[in-house]
């Protein structure tokens, strides 16, 4: 029975090649989006794994304290709990040269004595004659390179080069080179190593080291050397394998990652929709055939498992072909995703090819299987259900598409009205993944109100694509009138895809809005020093003194210093920003939200309290008057929360503080940004080029304007909310992808009508431009109902996915500009979609057609 | 009105099948002129190229005074427009349109307002007595009224000539002879050539004369003497 049926299916594709090719790529595309991020993401991890492992050597427990560091102290201790084998103070710095390209290189601090206990440096010894070059090191202006860098810029051994540190330009000399093996091969092969005093000092480091690499005795577990560490240690202090420490890296771009992974459930969302209206076509072309086999005995069951076996083949097709492109496309979005990491790591080493691995592969195939089959399923279970005695008749005989009932409008409104109040009024500790089914009742029931939506904006567009498209342009949109059914798989795909770029582009521009008068308002210095072209470096920082340089400049009323460090809060992390609170505070106007103005400005710069962020606050449920505990380096710190402020620096929540205060316990006094204030009536130009004419050879900083830095920001914004460029390019894609399947389709299915229209007297010209017609009707339609969507998505989106995601909600804004402006290219890309089936419908051979006989 | 001259049409490269054989013919306006032949003796290849939707291999084919044979396809789509009414056993309604919407189509695609073509296929549905049923799509109506509807459709445009393939083929007896009964009356109305294609001696015996085809060629002529031809 299976054999014949499959003959019979085969038989199917082998005649409707065009048809199966679309539906198969359908799959594959949306399989292919999800396969890619998902590969691109576990690229990465394992990049950074991979490379913390390297730089970790044969350590098996690291000693870190967020970014800020911690007191030199901590080794003694580290060294001397029981079970500690060997412990190395680490310093770890992303330096600039002066290098056209690859201008940034990895130092690493050691202990020129003792590190290679730890790690192995596999030293060119045919490049020098010292027997051990970590001597060498221990002089301060001495550093080892990779033979990758030394290659890459004629580096030899005795040769000068010069790096940006903390205290200004410095010359370096090669006193060795080490082989592209283990350490050597990290961040493909830029970094170095010198003296971890040296680095100290040229770093600014003071008495502090960045980590602490350890290596337990064999005798004891890792997990108990871990734990006795822990207790010994300050509660600021973190110890963690090497292995973990790749993952807590690459969760810092987790908001992108689960956004990207947003974007790979939409394509597969759209390719269900694909799905759907190709099984449904299916069906319709296959009316008699279906009435013939149930005629002479199939029963229903065997003929939904006919449909359904060929939905589960052209799943596996469509997913295995997903699978390789996924892969290739992996493969160059991952350098994407690692200059996303290297924002937050300073530097990464882009993988040459994606990882392959088989446990995505075969999530792929079930996804893509399951969406195959889900697509197939009422189409499948239609066919089923036909009366073989109507189906043997002609076309006429068909029953009229059933009308949608109220019970289906009344189910729709539901699902949407539920939708809307629980993500009004459930609390969002419920989580991201069931608030997303929230936005999936919404999304199905206005999948139920679709073919209703599909009739009613046809109507509505009957009387102008009349005018503008004659009696062809009424007839493109009849057939939406009349069956709404056969575009609305299509407009849901339309629909979907355009949703979630509008919400997306609503919640962007919202964040913008909100973005600019934030900056207004608190970053109103008229010029700005960073150390990094990606805001900050995590590791190279200013010294007080360039602050000091700046502040004598004549015409500069003030220059603050400004520290920003991630820290290790409550088993995450958050930034702290460490102002001088006087200055800070005269500056912003207003500087708390939520909280008496009067009592912070007293008590802040005094480093009698703390201000949250409102982002920080909602994430940790700490609030206005509650005691905020924090673990330093150097022991508790306990401050009562002054005020609660809007601020958008970090996803992750960020608390300030007075610099005096986060000094005395981080002893840290490096500076990421120097905030400048002038005197009224100076010229910020003018103050800028003397700035750059003091930090010139000397010091990597970026001195911006006030314009400038807002500007820099919104780039780095706009960077950052690349994915919706992608999610844009994927939704067109599949789109476009959906409404050639239904023309194509549409034209194969209505070719007896084609046929009709032509016999009494319909033009090839008419026949091409009702096609075309129906596929601009069907774009209109399609941003309408897109249009539609995306009011309740982004009210989805910025009530829970951005507090969910960055811990930031912001005010609702519906994207009319955009949506207006996608219309004409929505358009267009019919135009383009529709010209080959409309090509098609005007070839179409009428006798043939109208099956004379 | 209809005027073939030495017609052939030939099917295939490698075996050729000759479907029309010299086929020469005249018909007159107004006339009405059966067609009947065993299935494969080439009615519908005759009828297809009377309508324009095919063409001879050889031989002219004239209506109404125009060579379709020199015309272009759209000149042609034209013609069958405007001069040819088309009725078919299958009725080849459009499902998704109702019966006003169906009839008014040619109107449509000649580009008329959408009033003026609403108007006369209102008319013209009232003419084939469906008018309470203009509304109604395909699937809601009789056999016998998807054919009024589908006649309807091809005198909207009074056309000089009417062809009507088996228009009872698919009707039981007594809604067939309503069918052909209506056909008569329009047929005087409009004054039009009827060229119906038939197996129905009955039917064909309505029609002033019976052309008989076997293997592409006519083989036989019967004019019919009418008891009660009347006033018309």
């Amino acid at each position: 029975m299976l054999g014949a049926l499959w003959f019979i299916t085969f038989r199917q594709w082998h005649s409707h090649r065009l048809r199966v090719f679309l539906t198969v790529l359908g799959i594959a595309l949306g399989v292919s989006v999800f396969f890619a991020i998902r590969t691109t993401n576990a690229t990465l991890l394992d990049s950074l794994k991979l490379t913390v492992e390297k730089l970790a050597g044969k350590a098996t427990l690291q000693v870190t304290s967020g970014e800020s560091g911690f007191p030199e102290e901590i080794l003694d201790k580290v060294r001397a709990t029981p079970g500690v084998k060997i412990a190395e103070p680490v310093i770890e710095v992303v330096a600039h040269t002066q290098f056209e390209d690859q201008g940034t290189l990895l130092i690493l601090g050691v202990d020129t004595a003792s590190d290679q206990k730890l790690r192995d440096y596999q030293f060119d010894r045919s490049k020098t004659d010292v027997v051990d070059p970590l001597v060498f090191v221990a002089q301060p202006d001495s550093i080892l390179i990779s033979r990758a860098f030394g290659d890459k810029h004629g580096l030899k051994v005795g040769d000068k080069f010069p790096l940006f540190t903390s205290r200004g330009r410095k010359e370096f000399t090669v006193r060795g080179t080490f082989k592209p093996e283990g350490i050597g091969q990290v961040f493909g092969g830029n970094i170095a190593v010198m003296d971890i005093y040296s680095a100290q000092f040229v770093f600014d480091r003071g008495h502090n080291f960045d980590r602490i690499d350890v290596m337990n005795d064999p005798a004891q577990t890792v997990e108990a050397v871990q734990q006795r560490l822990r207790e010994s240690l300050p509660a600021g202090i973190d110890v963690a394998q090497p292995e973990t420490r790749g993952q807590g890296l690459e969760n810092t771009v987790a908001a992108m990652r689960e956004g990207m992974l947003v974007t790979s459930f939409v394509a597969l969302l759209v390719g269900l929709y694909i799905i759907f209206n190709s099984f449904l076509i299916n069906v319709n072309q296959r009316w008699k055939e279906i009435g013939v086999l149930r005629a002479i005995g199939l029963e229903r069951r065997n003929v939904t498992l006919m449909f359904l076996g060929e939905a589960l083949v052209m799943g596996i097709l469509g997913s295995i072909v997903g699978i390789v492109g996924g892969y290739y496309l992996a493969s160059a979005a991952s350098g994407l995703m690692g200059s996303a990491v290297a924002s937050v790591y300073g530097l990464v080493s882009t993988p040459e090819r994606a990882i392959f691995s088989w446990n995505y592969a075969i999530t792929s195939v079930v996804l893509g299987v399951a969406a195959s089959l889900i697509g197939a399923w009422f189409p499948a279970h239609a066919a089923a259900q036909l009366d073989p005695t109507m189906a043997l008749h002609n076309i006429e005989s068909r029953k009229r598409e059933a009308v949608l009932g109220w019970i289906r409008m009344a189910a729709g409104v539901l699902l949407i009205a539920l939708g809307l109040v629980l993500i009004r009024w459930t609390p969002s500790t419920v989580g991201i993944k069931v608030q997303f089914v929230f936005a999936g009742l919404m999304l199905a029931g206005l999948t139920v109100l679709l073919p209703k939506f599909v009739q009613w904006t046809a109507q509505a567009l009957r009387p102008m694509m009349s005018h503008f498209g004659g009696s062809e342009g009424a007839l493109a949109v009849d057939a939406m009138i009349q069956a709404p059914r056969r575009s609305s798989a299509t407009v849901g795909a339309l629909m979907i895809g355009l949703m979630f770029v509008f919400s997306t582009g609503a919640f962007i521009q919202s964040y913008e809005g909100v973005m600019d008068r934030w900056m207004k308002r608190m970053l109103n210095s008229d010029l700005i020093v960073a150390s990094s072209q990606l805001l900050r470096s995590p590791t190279y920082h200013f010294s007080e003194e360039l602050g000091t340089k700046i502040g004598a400049i004549p015409g500069v009323k003030i220059a603050e210093n400004v520290r920003f460090a991630v820290i290790p809060y409550a088993n995450d992390s958050a930034a702290l920003i460490a102002y001088q609170m006087k200055d800070f505070m005269d500056r912003v106007g207003y500087a708390v939200d939520d909280g008496d103005e009067k009592v912070a400005r007293e008590k802040m710069p005094l480093g009698e309290g703390v201000l949250l962020s409102r982002n920080f606050s909602a994430r940790f449920h700490v609030g206005l008057g509650d005691t905020l505990r924090l673990q330093t380096p150097t022991g508790p710190l306990e401050r009562p929360v002054l005020g609660i402020m809007d601020d958008y620096r970090s996803e992750k929540g960020t608390i300030f503080m007075d610099r005096a205060l986060y000094k005395q316990y981080w002893k840290d006094d490096s500076v990421d940004f120097i905030d400048i204030t002038l005197n009224a009536g100076v010229d910020p130009l003018l103050i800028k080029q003397q700035i750059e004419r003091l930090t010139a050879n000397q010091e990597h900083a970026f001195v911006y304007t006030n314009a400038e830095f807002r500007g820099w920001v919104f780039g780095l914004v706009h960077q950052f909310f690349l994915m919706n460029n992608i999610q844009l390019i994927v939704a067109i894609l599949v789109a476009t992808l959906g409404i050639v399947n239904t023309l194509i389709i549409s034209v194969s299915e209505r070719r007896r009508e084609i046929g009709i229209i032509r016999a009494i007297g319909g033009l090839r010209a008419q026949i091409r431009k009702m096609v075309l017609l129906e596929a601009v009707a069907i774009s209109i339609v399609g941003v309408l109902t897109g249009a539609v969507a995306a009011l309740f998505n982004t009210y989805f989106m910025v009530h829970t996915v951005g507090m969910a995601l960055a811990g930031y909600t912001v005010p609702f804004f519906y994207p009319w500009l955009m949506i207006l402006v996608t219309l004409p290219i929505v358009m267009v890309i019919s135009l383009l979609a529709g010209w080959w089936p409309a090509r098609r419908a005007a070839q179409v051979k009428v006798i043939e057609a109208i099956g004379y006989e | 009105m209809i005027q073939l001259v030495d017609v052939s049409k030939n099917y295939g490269t490698a075996e050729i099948v000759h479907a029309l054989k010299h086929m020469c013919l005249s018909i007159d306006r107004g006339e009405r002129v059966a067609l009947m032949g065993p299935s494969g003796s080439g009615k519908s290849t005759f009828l297809n190229l009377v309508c324009g939707l095919d063409e001879p291999s050889t031989g002219s084919i004239k209506i109404d005074g125009i060579e379709l044979s020199s015309l272009g396809d759209d000149a042609r789509t034209r013609a069958r427009r405007e001069k040819i009414g088309m009725i078919f056993q299958t009725f080849n309604l459009l499902p998704t349109l109702t019966a006003i919407e169906n009839v008014s189509l040619p109107l449509r695609l000649q580009g008329l307002s959408r009033r003026e073509t609403e108007e006369r296929a209102g008319k013209m549905l009232e003419r084939v007595g469906l008018k309470k049923r203009a509304t109604h799509r395909p699937d809601e109506l009789s056999g016998g009224e998807r054919q009024r509807v589908a006649i309807a459709r091809a005198l909207v445009f009074r056309p000089p000539l009417l062809l009507a393939d088996e228009p009872t083929g698919n009707l039981d007896t007594a809604t067939g002879e309503e069918i052909l009964d209506l056909l008569e009356v329009l047929h005087r109305e409009f004054n039009s050539t009827l060229l119906l294609v038939t197996h129905n001696e009955y039917a064909a015996k309505r029609c002033d004369r019976i052309l008989t085809i076997r293997d592409g060629a006519i083989i036989g002529e019967e004019f019919v003497e009418h008891a009660q031809h009347g006033s018309d």
